[in-house]
């Protein structure tokens, strides 16, 4: 029965009926949820799937390697002799993972759509900006839809028809043309905000700020060909060595930068494993959890 | 498909041994044991954030980073439901950017919730929760577009952030607005101490929630991660000490640092 569930199916069946079949179990499912479990009810249903999964995916990682697994045969054997008893448990717990998330981008699509098109229909200042979103989306929408329906093959044959052309080129001057280009804009701003950034955090107006100055400026020197010819004069062996900019450079980096880092890496490691056991415990103040009395 | 790595026996020792620890200290705490907990000057900063915008009569922006649902994003929830409770018995809105869909319903349910909470439950607006873009920098324009349209007049940015991180705090800092930021990772949090004027460093940040509301559970919690930190720091030195007199290749130091099994 469970084999038959998670494993991978037969082809007796067509996958669109799976799918429907499952779109109309999930459909009714979450409307008797919504419809019976009042707030309560959610909430101790969160708490129990929370801790499930939390102690599932726990166990998996701290259960010693076996080869023997608590899953039914035909079911593909993840990890292999590496993994656990619980290891081949992964990848259909991950699926269930990936489906309950792919239900939320609808909902985020419906989002989008109910903020751009509120704007749209009562002609809010700037209403032109959401009229410019449904544009593009379902241009995007519909071209990508059309030419990944006609399976072209990779590379684009140069002989097409018309129609093919015509997805195929829409497309192409929409991701390739307009989305990656307007990306790479985006990101190249960042040099700009780097160096606005940088100026002002590179100010001399405290103790501090000036060591980080010092220091900015011994790394950055190091790095350039200009560094290395400002201190050639000092040899490059024994301990003298260390204040050629280069070195000293490496040696901020290495000894003071990283154990820096490291320190607050640690802490943040230890925060976020009390963190999960807050969330796992539903001890977390929070939406889910219950407050304290 | 990658199977999780597995945890050696040293490991498993140390998780259940900081485990216990937070465990026994939240128990201590729920039993009225006082704990101590030092000033945070940028989870201070909040209250004086939020007053700044009610002040002003403009909303509040609050971004919780790029990241999908894990315990950065559902700490920065947790630190935006103090927010929106703040601002709601003021009757200031609260603006929210999300880039993951996924986060979409659990941070509608926590808005909602804080305004019922905050005794305002007819303030809530739906529209104020927004699924931007799920593209890193569509993300960060459109949020920039928030901010520039609506006026915003504090910015809080707590969650896992990249990229698009001075994107954002730069436009917020040319606009003007008071910026409150947080993030576990070391790598950003030099971005935002050039950007902004209050920020969460490193496990300060998941310190949010207790500092926030000294409930006894939470407040346990975070004395025993300080507690778990300093039994990690002896081990660090430990380790260097027997590295050092017994050398890496002895083999109590090759199995503590060995692979899982």
């Amino acid at each position: 029965m469970l084999t038959s569930w998670l494993g991978p199916q037969q082809a007796t069946t067509p996958l669109v009926y799976h799918i429907l079949l499952a779109l109309l179990a999930s459909g009714v499912l979450l409307y008797l949820l919504h419809r019976y479990l009042g707030p309560r009810g959610r909430r101790g249903l969160i708490v129990v799937a929370t801790f499930l999964f939390g102690l599932f995916f726990g166990l998996e990682y701290f259960l010693p390697v076996r080869t023997k697994t608590l899953w039914p045969t035909g079911l593909p054997n993840v990890g292999g002799s590496a993994g656990n008893l619980l290891t081949p448990g992964i990848e259909p717990m991950s699926n269930i993972l990936a489906v309950i998330g792919a239900f939320t981008v609808g909902l985020g699509v419906y989002s989008l759509v109910q903020v751009h098109g509120r704007n749209v229909l009562r002609r809010r200042a700037g209403w032109y900006n959401s009229f410019a979103f449904f544009l593009s989306f379902f241009a995007m929408f519909s071209f990508g839809l059309w030419q990944y329906s006609l399976h072209l093959p990779e590379p684009i044959p140069p002989t097409l028809t018309l129609t093919q052309r015509i997805a195929n080129d829409g497309y192409e001057i929409l991701f390739q043309g307009l989305y990656a280009p307007l990306q790479a804009a985006t990101f190249s701003l960042l040099a700009f905000y780097i160096a606005s950034a940088a100026y002002r955090a590179f100010r001399i107006r405290s103790a501090e700020a000036a060591l980080m100055m010092v220091a900015a400026f011994i790394v950055m020197l190091g790095q350039v060909p200009i560094g290395a010819w400002l201190t050639r004069g000092i040899p490059n062996e024994g301990a003298i060595a260390l204040l050629r900019l280069e070195n000293l450079g490496e040696w901020v980096m290495r000894s003071l930068n990283s154990p820096a880092q490291r320190g607050i890496a640690l802490g943040v490691a230890i925060g976020a494993l009390a963190m999960s056991l807050r969330v796992w415990l539903s001890l977390e103040r929070g939406t889910f959890f219950a407050e304290q009395k | 498909m990658g199977s999780l790595e597995h945890a050696n026996w040293f490991m498993r020792v140390l998780f259940f041994a900081l485990s216990a620890v937070i465990v026994a200290s939240v128990l201590l705490a729920q039993r009225g044991r006082a704990m101590f907990i030092r000033r945070i000057p940028g989870l201070t900063a909040i209250e004086e954030a939020v007053g700044r915008a009610t002040e002003m009569g403009k909303p509040i922006f609050f971004s919780p980073g790029i990241d999908g649902i894990g315990i950065t994003t559902l700490q920065a929830l947790a630190i935006l439901s103090y927010i929106v409770r703040l601002a709601a018995a003021r009757m200031t809105r609260v603006l929210v950017a999300l880039r993951d869909s996924t986060v979409l319903p659990i941070a509608e349910e926590t808005v909602r919730e804080a305004y019922d909470a905050a005794g305002r439950p007819e303030d809530y607006r739906p529209d104020d929760v927004r699924f931007v873009s799920d593209e890193q920098f569509a993300y960060a324009l459109g949020s920039v577009g928030m901010m520039a349209r609506e006026h915003t007049a504090t910015h809080f940015l707590f969650g896992g952030f990249y990229a698009e991180a001075l994107i954002l705090t730069e436009n917020g800092r040319a606009l003007g607005a008071l910026q409150v930021a947080g993030c576990p990772d070391p790598v950003q949090i030099p971005f935002f101490i050039a950007t902004c004027d209050y920020v969460v460093i490193g496990d300060e940040y998941f310190a949010a929630s207790a500092y926030l509301t000294r409930e006894p559970t939470l407040t346990g919690s975070l004395v025993g991660q300080d507690i778990g930190k300093a039994v990690l720091v002896a081990l660090i030195v430990a380790g260097i000490v027997m590295a050092t007199v017994l050398g890496g290749g002895t083999p109590i130091v090759a199995t503590l640092l060995g692979k899982g099994g």
